[in-house]
């Protein structure tokens, strides 16, 4: 059978561009590496998903290896031996699954970032190959396909809407907010409803959110989270045209010629069994790391660097999401404006953010990006909180000692934490290329990603942490702290395959199909040429749309 | 390089005698009765009665570490390094660690915690013992919630229908 297009990779990426195509009746197969879990099968078991990684591939048969600088040198380290990877979530809808669904949509003037700012030394920033007002029908349309609720913000940067409405209210809010939104405004400070892709209500099949306590690491039970799965690809399966292949592992894509590809090698991770795969078009969207790599293995006579990779560009400029993280205490005996038993209701949601910081103009440190910063509880994981609270002085606390500090840490105390997102500027040392060594159980070379943050990314992540510490402080938080490091989160990755309109400089066009083979296209984050200051999430989702849309009417002409 | 380090850091025998054990080092230090002997009397001096929390002792938690531990997907060098470690602590006190009385033990643990291995070792026994006792109860240990209702809390809903480690799902 030869199928209308092949899509690699179940997440926001690829499931986007499979709805689509499924919606105008082309017959596409999803493959999955991972396994597929029902919505009715997860369950909050913190050991399974958050101490085991039971979601994540066996570190010893599958990782990749990443350098860092160490004393002036390169130094690779392989993820089994590091514990330290970018596997978030191989199963049918990927990692937003696991998501906590706090969603933004990028600012107009990040699509231009180049020529707002102008060069940055050190940096590989350009401008986009399409502007806001090209994505906004599409962040409009997963808006409206994911299930996105909130409220919709006025604030000078926030990123203009066609639709003035959310098509559901927010979800729930703790009365904290109520301190939260005072200790801002005292501090002459904005703060927002963040828009969550959480249905607050029942639609359709999903029942709205039920507050669980355990969102973020978890999957949904109730179908309330809009990941990928019970967004998109249920949908698409309805229509009868989508083929979802889970435990299906793709080595490698195969040309017969330079300017097509003909078919994929796959791999069944259960039975080992392989096969080809045919098409009339092939997507890729494994997560950026993944996907470029999946080209620098499909190197071939035509292509001997990497499958569509005769600009030399493939796999560099790889971004992660600057900035850090801080939190701060609030003890049942300091606390103001609200009962320490509203604060420690459970599974009601902060639900703010603040964009104040987003561009910012210094009267001494001058005109710079700044980012968007989140505000919401540190996460319930049971041990996790109990693991971190066992040391004291770099000691280990036990017997009656560590038993009243737990029970005190949990019982008379709740923290609230805070995520800074800034721009992970590119540059020449962030990329993945292909380990010549290291070969993962299917005998494919792993990637090796070279990793290090350009220094203005941690100067801005530094601004932006002080700022929240201020409101932390007003809010009457004790021993707040923040980490603000080069080493970026394991779960914001885009890059590698950035888009353009110069085939020497780009891999992708604007609408995601690589200069070279016309009927090859990379849907996830991988074109992005900068990331924004925000989650990825929605504007992967809307890409996505976007580039299936595009698909759609190529099939459409061809026929 | 977390791991590795912490196997090199923390290692008297040396990274390489870890990686160069055979699995009937693992087999034989598994079975060994006194080696699960010291690690029970390791988690009920940290986790012991008359304190806020549960004890070891009622919460078994002892079961719930060798299960996890000699687990397929668990770490074979982390695994090895729990069970020698159990071992360099009794060689230390001279073989008589489990008869030891409180106040001697509590010396000896806090001189094995001076050494770099043997805080790695501590810690990853307390780090057992904790997702022993505060895991669903479903694994074995935190018997009847009472660990999670010592702190007040409790587990998300849907709780587990299966362990993972005997059905990944």
């Amino acid at each position: 059978m030869k199928y209308d297009v092949i899509v690699v990779g179940s997440g926001v990426g690829g499931a986007g561009v499979a709805y689509s195509l499924c919606k105008a009746g082309y017959k596409v197969a999803l493959l999955e590496k991972g396994k597929l879990i029902k919505r009715e099968e997860f369950s909050k078991d913190e050991l399974a998903y958050v101490r085991r990684d039971i979601v994540t591939p066996n570190p010893f048969e599958e990782y990749h290896t990443i350098e860092e600088r160490v004393d002036g040198a390169w130094v690779s380290t392989s993820t089994y031996a590091s514990g330290w990877s970018f596997w978030n979530g191989n199963i049918v809808g990927g990692s937003s699954t696991f998501m906590s669904g706090m969603f933004h949509r990028m600012h107009p003037d990040d699509f231009r970032l180049k020529s707002k700012y102008g060069k940055i030394k050190g940096a590989n920033v350009e401008d986009w190959a399409i502007s806001y007002e090209e994505l906004e029908p599409y962040y409009t349309l997963a808006e409206e396909l994911v299930g996105i609720t909130g409220r919709a913000n006025t604030h000078r940067f926030s990123p203009p809407r066609s639709r003035t409405y959310f098509s559901q209210a927010p979800t729930k809010e703790n009365e904290v907010v109520k301190l939260f939104d005072k200790s801002c405004k005292d501090l002459g400070v904005t703060s927002l409803v963040t828009a969550r892709a959480i249905l607050s209500k029942d639609r359709g099949t999903r029942k709205g959110c039920y507050y669980s306590n355990f969102c973020g690491s978890y999957g949904c039970s109730s179908g309330a989270k809009g990941s990928a799965m019970e967004a998109l690809i249920k949908p698409a399966l309805a229509t009868g045209n989508l083929t979802l292949m889970s435990n299906t592992y793709v080595k490698k894509l195969l040309c017969n010629t330079e300017t097509e590809v003909e078919s994929v090698l796959v791999l069944n991770t259960i039975t080992k069994e392989e096969k080809q795969l045919f098409a009339k078009v092939f997507v890729v969207a494994a997560q950026a790391h993944e996907s470029a790599r999946l080209l620098l293995n499909s190197a071939n006579k035509y292509y001997p660097d990497g499958l569509a990779n005769s600009s030399g560009e493939l796999g560099k400029n790889l971004l992660f999401s600057g900035g850090g993280y801080g939190y701060g205490e609030l003890h049942k005996d300091a606390l103001q404006q609200i009962s320490f038993a509203s604060l420690m209701q459970k599974g009601l949601f902060i639900n703010r953010s603040i964009l104040d910081w987003y561009f910012v103009e210094h009267w001494w440190k001058g005109k710079f990006k700044g980012g968007l910063v989140e505000f919401m509880f540190e996460h319930q994981n049971i041990i996790s909180r109990a693991v971190r609270s066992t040391k004291s002085e770099h000691k280990l606390l036990w017997g009656k000692a560590l038993g009243e500090h737990l029970v005190s840490k949990f019982t008379k105390s709740k923290n609230v934490r805070f995520e800074v997102f800034t721009d992970w500027l590119p540059h020449s040392n962030c990329f993945i290329s292909l380990d010549k060594t290291h070969k993962d159980t299917y005998g494919m070379p792993v990637g090796k990603l070279r990793i290090e943050a350009h220094p203005q990314d941690v100067k801005v992540g530094e601004y932006l942490a002080k700022k929240c510490e201020a409101v932390l402080e007003e809010m009457g938080a004790t021993n707040i702290r923040s980490v603000i490091n080069a080493l970026p989160p394991p779960n914001l990755i885009a890059g590698g395959c950035r888009f353009g309109t110069n085939p020497k400089t780009s891999v992708l066009n604007k609408y995601c199909q690589t200069h070279d083979i016309e009927n090859l296209f990379v849907s996830d984050a991988s074109f992005m040429p900068t990331g924004g200051s925000t989650p990825y999430s929605w504007t992967i989702y809307a890409n996505a749309l976007r580039v299936g849309e595009h698909i759609v009417k190529q099939l459409r002409k061809r026929s | 390089m977390k791991r590795r380090v912490f196997l090199i850091l923390g290692s008297i025998f040396g990274l390489s005698s870890i990686l160069s054990s055979k699995d009937t080092d693992v087999l034989k230090l598994s079975s060994s009765l006194q080696v699960k002997k010291t690690i029970s009397a390791v988690q009920e001096h940290l986790f012991p009665t008359q304190s806020l929390l549960p004890s070891a002792k009622s919460m078994q938690v002892i079961e719930f570490l060798f299960e996890t531990i000699m687990h397929k997907t668990y770490d074979k060098d982390i695994r090895l390094f729990i069970l020698q470690g159990a071992k360099e602590l009794e060689r230390r006190e001279r073989g008589v660690f489990v008869s030891l009385t409180f106040l001697e033990k509590e010396r000896a643990l806090r001189a094995y915690e001076n050494s770099s291995y043997g805080s790695s070792w501590l810690s990853q026994i307390m780090v057992l013992t904790l997702e022993a006792m505060l895991s669903d109860p479903i694994y074995g240990s935190n018997i009847h919630q009472e660990a999670w209702s010592a702190l007040g809390t409790n587990g998300g809903e849907p709780r587990p229908k299966k362990e993972y480690l005997f059905d990944e799902i």
